[in-house]
């Protein structure tokens, strides 16, 4: 079996594109292309990530269409569509192509447009977004995708006495830390008096506690490692991949506020890699809303149970801190657009291990964990990288 | 209650409408749900059991949504509610709490979906 190695990444601004799903892509693909120095015959097969084109654009058949748009027709394509883990989704897949020699070089992408300027209004992509709830035993309340995380994050808060103030740290840290981030959808400053002035979404959330709706693409070209040598790309080692999932509806989880299967992914993640949390450097996590971040730094070993709230409002996982968590700005400050997400932390992860993030570099860094999750924190993709040996 | 059938939504459905929570019991692992499943969804047994669950219970978590969904007018509380062996997502009424008794109210009815309503 051959290592898997990441060779060239690029991405989108993150917001609002008033352009088509297939120009965003185009600019994400070529960038990483450029990055890995590969054009399209090099590409031997393309794993897409997008989730909701069939309800939000009208288009099904997205994997040949996009390929074919970028001068790929021909390899195997397939599309991955598993709520917003989608595209760590095609990531895994194609990593264990590479690793079982199926593939040499392959693409993957993710694309989505989410935003009201290039799609639809709020209530209607408030419901497309609860589809990732249980059709039958979730969606006849009325429950939203910020209430999902909502009744996570009381639970955690009735527990272990997490508060608003908490929550708002994380929205806090995270735009300071997108203010350094150019692709970022929010690039200012918040306070926490800001945050907890807003308007509530689904209590303890306001506005500022929920990652936006956003436009992007994301992309990354995988190789094994002997392909890898040949590229011109500066290649980041893929460690580990985990990839669990829980019991849904949510209802039915033993503990909603342990959110199993990022504890379960992250220890096979963390098994594959031979490390633990201790040797992380610096992490890319889920934070589609605050109290997604303070369950998931937990859940990944970064600090101990019920510490999380406290941990973002200490600075322990801010730039600087002992473990610094969404450099980029996260979900919360870069943005969201649902089938790019899980690429977008690996290229921000690449470039941190490449030491080219900037003003907002992690010295050092050697291992860098993502965790991207989907649905009701039922499914959760955790990938280790590592600087290439 | 019956055990020689699975219980299906179309069932559980009906059973709400008329004011009664069922739901099923694992006899392998003892989990209840009420969100009836071809198998448990713990250990994955197909020997489920239909029961009738309790319609008092306490509330696990809760949240009250001010965005909602097209077809919903908010805003409007939901919650988990904890029946013992079993828990059950509903919609809530009369601002409760997290650890608040409540009791089964009936029906939420839209669109032809049904959701339990306890307050």
């Amino acid at each position: 079996m051959t290592d898997a190695r990441i060779v060239g990444v690029g991405m989108t601004d993150f917001g609002v594109h008033e352009r088509p799903l297939m120009e965003l892509f185009a600019e994400a693909t070529f960038e990483a292309f450029d990055d890995a120095g590969v054009s399209a015959p090099e590409i031997d097969a393309f794993y897409l990530g997008n989730a909701m084109g069939g309800q939000t654009e009208r288009d099904t058949h997205l994997a040949p269409t996009l390929a074919t748009h970028v001068g790929m027709a021909g390899i195997p394509c397939q599309r991955y569509e598993d709520a917003c883990a989608t595209s760590s989704n095609a990531f895994k897949h194609a990593v264990r192509a590479v690793e079982a020699g199926q593939h040499d070089v392959v693409l993957v992408g993710g694309v989505e447009r989410c935003t009201p300027a290039t799609g639809l209004e709020t209530p209607e992509m408030t419901e497309i977004f609860a589809t990732a709830s249980h059709r039958q035993y979730e969606q006849p309340t009325g429950l939203t995708f910020p209430g999902v995380f909502a009744l996570l994050t009381k639970r955690h808060m009735h527990e272990y006495g997490t508060t608003e103030e908490d929550l708002a740290a994380v929205a806090v840290k995270n735009h300071r830390h997108g203010t350094h981030n150019p692709r970022a959808q929010f690039g200012t400053e918040t306070t926490v008096e800001q945050v907890l002035e807003g308007p509530v979404v689904a209590d303890p959330f306001r506005l500022m506690d929920c990652c936006p709706f956003s436009d992007g693409a994301a992309a990354a070209v995988v190789a094994s490692e002997e392909a890898a040598e040949s590229l011109a790309g500066t290649p980041v080692g893929v460690a580990g991949v985990g990839h669990a999932t829980d019991i849904v509806p949510l209802a039915d989880k033993v503990d909603v506020k342990a959110t199993q299967a990022a504890r379960d992914a992250a220890a096979a993640a963390y098994e594959d890699a031979g490390i633990g949390p201790q040797d992380v450097d610096v992490v890319e996590l889920h934070d589609c809303f605050t109290g997604a971040e303070i369950l998931a730094t937990e859940a990944l070993g970064l600090v101990e149970d019920g510490e999380g709230g406290t941990a973002a409002t200490e600075g322990r996982t801010a730039l600087g801190g002992e473990i610094p968590v969404n450099p980029s700005g996260g979900l919360k400050a870069k943005g969201h657009p649902i089938g790019a997400t899980g690429v977008a932390q690996l290229v921000e992860l690449t470039e941190q291990l490449r030491g080219e993030a900037g003003d907002r570099q992690v010295e050092d860094a050697t291992h860098a964990l993502a965790h991207n999750l989907g649905g009701d924190a039922a499914t959760t993709v955790v990938s280790v990288l590592e600087v290439a040996e | 209650m019956s055990d020689d059938e699975l219980l299906t939504h179309q069932t559980w459905a009906d059973a709400l409408r008329d004011g009664e929570l069922l739901g099923q019991r694992c006899p392998e692992c003892g989990h209840e749900t009420a969100a009836p499943k071809a198998a448990c969804g713990r250990c994955g047994s197909r020997a489920l059991e239909t029961v009738a669950l309790p319609t008092a219970g306490t509330v696990y978590t809760e949240t009250t949504m001010s965005v909602v969904p097209r077809g919903f007018e908010g805003p409007y509380q939901v919650g988990v509610v904890d029946l013992g062996e079993a828990r059950v997502l509903a919609r809530l009424e009369g601002e409760v709490a997290i650890g608040d008794r409540v009791e089964l109210e009936g029906a939420l009815e839209v669109d032809g979906e049904v959701a339990p309503l306890f307050s």
